[in-house]
């Protein structure tokens, strides 16, 4: 989102920027005091005040120095930005905005509190519109409007990925020509059969059979055509979507985890599923059929022309009538039919309703109600369908009836032309032919527009992933080593979003082969700090050296090759357990395997199973339990004799058992390599080294287990609440 | 060393004391409590034993009550409830009802649409030209979800895609050409 909004002049001519005074940001709001919409009111912060100008009048002026907090506090379905005087220490709303300018105000008054605190970050803001500020239509999930600013550029993109299949588009047009003169030449061949041979007196034998088998030549050339079309036109399709595929699985591998994590995940499922088979969709059923119907129409009302250029006229004339009728009744059937699905959903969400929760409702006594609700609910959905095919049992001939009226219009002018002799009857029946090619595919190209818009959109919203740059990319000259464990945290300052600090000012040294315990309560940047560690995001301030070289020169692939990792949800993927395993190092020996197994803890129980390792795990696998998964996790990670270990809530959630058994199990794997945990059990990391306790964006408390007991400080605090916790569980 | 810890560690009673207080109903009217307007635009509060520079106002049934059991919660992120106005008709000065209806209006931000003027559906979305009680707006709907929500069989609540809400409190009242342009949500 822009956090800059361009304002237009007579807003500027309201006030005089000073000497060096620039506009930071700038947002239009859209509530006035009243309460009433507004168009012409403006957030405006420079890098000295605040001006919030309401209905083309300065409302509000203020020092930056004399206020003391702005905040964007979210109401009901609104928002108000609210200020802190520094004199009289009072909280004043100064703006209010509906949720369309509620993220950008939330962004700016972090902007503005970062100014305040004499910080020279800028505050960027990347959550997408909604809606297009130019047109007002509704984005789909894409940065620009596909309507607006994408069209051309997207389809010129698109050009050049097509740009691989030329020879296919080149095979798929020109068959699209010959079947379409094929089709043409039908109709010629009738008229001189008709007229020539049956009605010319003097017809025979072998003319009959000539022209029976120049029909047969023409049908077996027509199936064959549409055979050839219909698959080159599928593998066309399926090719680029493919193409298209197979890109955005690339870039969303390589794209930085902030990207990926701004969006929910089923989006880009559906960006590589469904919107590459939309591409592939429009390939096969219009881009084939746009080209022949095209050809075909063309040439026909040439032909027609040849025949009779008043009857061609005539029939042209009908044309549009016919199109925009069928485009009324296409859009009265969609919204009758889009009701009755609605219906259906209610229907369906009613009924799901009640069997979901069917012990609620036998336990309440409520079975004839609910009955009730949902013979009620049934009712309006029975009553609309009813009357939807009561419509179009009714409607669609009529329909049909009217679309062929131009036909009707044609066979009597042209009749009356063959009778006068103007005309002969092989023409007419010519002419007939060539007028139903003409409103054959009507129905059709009604929905072309909708077609070429969703693939337009699909397009955006691929290209919307393709063209993001991933923040995370190999120095130019990256190195590659073997690490061996020395990490050193130097002022190192990170938030996710800009105007969020999650690490302020982080100062830390770790030995190669220590273990260190991370502790703090949730949500204060324990795995932050370790994602940082992984190089999953840079810093944003600051240094993080690994060796004494800053994490930025090494080469990303082999850096993260050097590192086991350990989750709290322990994700496997559809496999066997030896791919699993093996997923770390792919050339690992049977041998290297077992040996990894047995430190973890997760031989035994592989050897239990039936398939051994290769147990298929997995949704439609064999079913682990958690502490089993957690196992295997652990030994994938050590399968690679990593030098930097981390573990982020390893042993969470487990029962005592599986935590004595993977405690052991890291207890080995820690040995001799620097490892960074993160535990919610304090108990956990009664090994560690050294502890460190994060709060308030920084590192409060280090030292060891007992150093930090007798601090009394928090770490101290959340020890006793465990065990308070513990003892109140053991009390119940 | 674990056994101190226990002992002096958290007051149980506190805790105690502070999840009765939670469940306590505090009734606030005009004989226990004075709320006043700040310069800033929001409300301050002072009770029998308590000043609160600036207090909160909730409603606890905005579709159904509007004006009944005003929840008045602390200013903060916590929003700890002080009390509550049973009747904002009945229990306060007219001055008090007109300031906390105030703030309540800052709260809400729940559009009324009076006029449809114009619907128009695109591949997806549908277009709302509309004039409402707090002016006239345009605005945009996803067709397939929840975007419109039936409170009662006439009374329609719409959700646009930046997650305003609009009203129409009656459908009956709309006119018939106005029904015919919503009639895809009715």
């Amino acid at each position: 989102m822009e956090l800059n909004v361009k304002l237009p002049q007579e807003i500027l001519s309201l006030f005089q920027l000073r000497d060096k005074e620039e506009i930071r940001y700038s947002s239009p709001f859209d509530i006035n005091r009243q309460g009433q919409f507004t168009n012409s009111s403006y957030g405006i912060l420079t890098n000295n005040r605040l001006i919030i100008v309401e209905d083309r009048q300065i409302v509000y002026e203020k020092e930056l120095a004399e206020l003391s907090a702005m905040k964007c506090e979210s109401q009901v379905n609104s928002g108000i930005l609210v200020v802190t005087e520094k004199d009289t220490d009072t909280a004043r709303h100064v703006a209010r905005f509906s949720m369309k300018q509620i993220s950008r105000f939330a962004s700016i008054a972090k902007g503005g509190m970062l100014m305040m605190e004499g910080s020279r970050r800028t505050v960027e803001n990347r959550e997408y519109e909604k809606t297009c500020p130019k047109c007002g239509r509704a984005l789909p999930g894409t940065r620009v409007c596909p309507k607006c600013e994408g069209k051309h550029v997207t389809l010129m993109k698109f050009v050049r990925l097509c740009s691989n299949y030329k020879r296919q588009f080149l095979q798929v047009a020109l068959m699209m020509l010959f079947a379409s003169a094929i089709n043409l030449a039908g109709p010629i061949f009738q008229q001189r059969f008709i007229d020539d041979t049956l009605l010319s007196g003097h017809g025979n034998v072998p003319a009959v059979i000539r022209f029976i088998l120049i029909m047969a030549v023409i049908t077996v050339l027509s199936i064959i055509t549409r055979y050839l079309r219909s698959l080159w036109s599928a593998k066309l399709g399926a090719g680029i979507s493919m193409d298209i595929r197979e890109k955005l699985y690339h870039r969303i591998q390589i794209l930085t985890l902030s990207f990926i994590q701004d969006r929910r995940p089923g989006e880009l499922m559906n960006r590589i599923n469904n919107d590459s088979a939309n591409i592939r969709k429009f390939m096969e059923d219009a881009f084939g059929s746009i080209f022949y119907q095209i050809v075909l129409m063309l040439g026909a009302i040439i032909v027609m022309l040849t025949i009779s250029p008043g009857l061609t006229l005539l029939s042209i004339v009908f044309l549009p009538l016919a199109f925009s009728l069928s485009v009324g009744f296409r859009k009265v059937i969609h919204r009758r039919f889009h009701m009755q699905s609605k219906k259906g959903d209610d229907n369906n969400s009613a009924l799901q309703d009640v069997i979901s929760g069917i012990r609620v409702v036998k336990s309440f006594g409520k079975e004839q109600y609910e009955s009730e609700r949902f013979k009620a609910v049934s009712q309006t959905y029975a009553n609309i369908q009813k009357n939807n095919e009561v419509f179009w049992a009714a409607f669609y001939p009529m329909l049909t009836f009217i679309m062929g009226m131009g036909i009707y219009f044609v066979t009597a002018l042209g009749g009356f032309k063959a009778l006068d002799g103007s005309l002969s009857l092989g023409q007419l029946l010519q002419f007939i032919t060539y007028a139903t090619m003409l409103y054959g595919p009507l129905g059709w190209m009604t929905h072309l527009p909708r077609m070429i818009v969703q693939m337009l959109t699909s397009l955006e919203r691929i290209y919307d992933v393709l063209d993001e740059q991933p923040k995370i990319h190999n120095a130019e000259h990256p190195i590659s080593r073997e690490i061996k464990g020395d990490v050193v945290f130097k002022d190192v300052c990170f938030g996710y979003r800009s105007y969020e600090t999650v690490l302020d000012k982080i100062n830390f040294e770790i030995k190669k082969g220590e273990m260190i315990g991370i502790v703090g309560a949730s949500g204060t940047g324990k795995s932050t700090l370790i994602n940082l560690v992984m190089h999953l995001y840079d810093v944003d301030d600051g240094e993080l050296l690994i060796d004494g070289i800053n994490i930025n020169d090494y080469r990303l692939e082999d850096f993260h090759r050097q590192i086991g990792v350990v989750l709290q949800e322990t994700f496997l993927f559809s496999d066997t357990i030896l791919n699993n395993m093996r997923f770390a190092k792919p050339d690992a020996t049977y041998e290297e395997i077992i040996r990894a197994a047995k430190m973890a803890n997760a031989h035994d129980f592989i050897c239990k199973t039936p398939n051994g390792y290769n147990t298929y795990v997995g949704e439609k696998g064999f079913n682990l339990s958690g502490g089993e998964r957690q196992r295997i996790a652990i030994a994938r990670a050590i399968l690679n004799d990593p030098k930097l270990l981390i573990l982020d809530e390893a042993t969470s959630s487990l029962d005592t058992e599986s935590e004595y058994l993977i405690q052991k199990a890291l207890q080995r794997l820690t040995a001799g390599r620097t490892t960074l945990a993160i535990a919610h059990r304090l108990s956990t990391l009664k090994d560690a080294d050294r502890l460190i306790v994060i709060d308030g964006h920084k590192i409060a408390e280090c030292g060891t287990h007992n150093e930090l007991l007798e601090q009394k400080g928090i770490y101290y605090q959340l020890v006793t609440a465990q065990l308070q916790m513990q003892t109140l569980k053991e009390d119940a | 060393m674990e056994q101190d810890l226990y002992a002096e560690e958290f007051d149980l009673e506190q805790m105690e004391a502070e999840t009765e207080a939670m469940l306590a109903l505090n009734y606030l009217d005009r004989n226990n409590s004075t709320f006043r307007r700040t310069p800033g635009g929001f409300v301050s509060l002072d009770t029998e034993d308590k000043h609160y520079a600036r207090v909160q106002v909730f409603r606890t049934f905005p579709f159904t009550g509007k004006n009944l059991y005003i929840s008045i919660r602390e200013a903060d992120e916590k929003a700890r409830e002080i009390g509550i106005i049973h009747d904002l008709d009945q229990d306060v000065d007219e001055e008090t009802r007109q300031m906390l209806t105030e703030q309540m209006e800052l709260r809400y931000f729940t559009p009324i649409i009076k006029k449809v003027k114009n619907v128009k559906e695109e591949y997806g979305f549908a277009y709302f030209d509309v004039v409402t009680d707090h002016g006239p707006c345009r605005f945009a709907i996803h067709m397939s979800g929840n975007a419109v929500v039936h409170l009662t069989d006439t009374r329609l609540l719409i959700t646009d895609l930046d997650e305003n809400r609009f009203e129409i409190p009656d459908t009956r009242k709309l006119s018939n050409k106005e029904l015919k342009k919503i009639g895809l949500f009715l």
